[in-house]
């Protein structure tokens, strides 16, 4: 159907858990970051690391963990957080980084007072 | 500032900072390149040239004859323009303008296949192509328009059209509010692709997001 695996990856996720928000028919990234991350995980499958329904399977799981959780201390509602989350899974399935290597990246950022 | 949104403000300077540093760890480890990212949002964030079908649509805001004849006789309308030739369907496809208005809201689809008033607007979209796109606009339209970020009033009329190899439809958008004053070629830059299949209305000139197509 598509010739371009971004046209592919973009619309296989229309009408479905996974949906990025969007505003005004474009996708919407209310920070660099999200931006960013959503244009590796692309980037990546797009080379060929792992199929795009893989990653997707870990971010509509990851969205779920979300939705399943407690409201007491629970995060606010944030995509690319539950994209993130979803991308780091899935770079450990693929063999492309150690899981140590993922904790020692979210180990050096934490939050001050959390 | 609360404790919540300090919270939140620290939480995302962390997110940047990690997604930086995994960034990096991959283009370290020769994984991914380091203009990839760019490359492959490049495919989003084109931003179309001046298009046709914004002078149409720019022209129908300041001039309400125009607007009329846009609507009754699209043809006849745009042959008054200075286009290219061939903007008026020349090639069999029937170009048919709908506007938006008080109370009513246009979307088009192609049920059919993809058929797209490609003289007015260019290439179609990807998601145009999509079957489950065009599948949903005709069953859920609201869904589909709360999906792509249109805020459409609960009372607000939802019409599809649906475009075929005959009739191609386009939507003439709203004129945004913050406008007044602004030169027709001024208006015509603020008109997308998007909101002229309407999936998008015009945003007021004052309005900035970090938004990718």
């Amino acid at each position: 159907m598509f010739t371009r695996f971004e046209e592919y990856a973009a619309s296989s996720m229309l009408g479905q858990p996974d949906s990025p928000p969007r505003l005004q028919g474009k996708f919407l990234f209310d920070k660099p970051w999200e931006r960013e991350v959503f244009g590796v995980a692309l980037s990546l499958s797009k080379a060929g690391y792992f199929e795009w329904e893989a990653f997707r399977q870990n971010l509509i799981e990851s969205i779920a963990e979300w939705e399943d959780g407690y409201c007491a201390g629970q995060p606010r509602w944030d995509y690319y957080e539950r994209f993130f989350l979803a991308l780091k899974k899935t770079l450990v399935e693929a063999g492309l980084l150690s899981a140590a290597e993922i904790a020692a990246i979210d180990a050096a950022f934490v939050i001050a007072n959390a | 500032m609360s404790e919540l949104f300090k919270y939140d403000d620290e939480r995302e300077a962390a997110s940047a900072a990690k997604v930086r540093a995994l960034e990096a760890l991959l283009i370290e480890k020769g994984v991914l390149g380091s203009d990839s990212v760019d490359t492959v949002l490049g495919h989003f964030e084109t931003v179309a040239g001046p298009f046709n079908g914004a002078r149409i649509v720019a022209r129908a805001w300041v001039d309400p004859a125009f607007k009329h004849l846009l609507i009754e006789d699209t043809p006849k309308a745009i042959a008054t323009m200075d286009l290219p030739q061939g903007m008026d369907g020349a090639e069999g496809e029937h170009m048919a303008a709908v506007a938006n208005g008080d109370g009513v809201h246009n979307l088009i689809i192609c049920t059919l296949c993809s058929c797209y008033p490609w003289p007015v607007l260019g290439l179609p979209p990807y998601w145009y192509k999509d079957p489950v796109f065009r599948a949903r606009g005709v069953r859920e339209p609201r869904a589909v328009l709360r999906e792509f970020g249109v805020p459409v009033a609960a009372d607000t009329e939802v019409k599809v059209w649906d475009s075929s190899a005959q009739i191609r439809w386009f939507v003439v958008p709203e004129r945004p509010a913050g406008s007044d004053g602004m030169s027709e070629e001024e208006l015509a830059a603020l008109v997308t692709p998007e909101s002229m299949m309407g999936v998008a209305l015009v945003p007021s000139p004052s309005s900035t997001s970090l938004v990718a197509g």
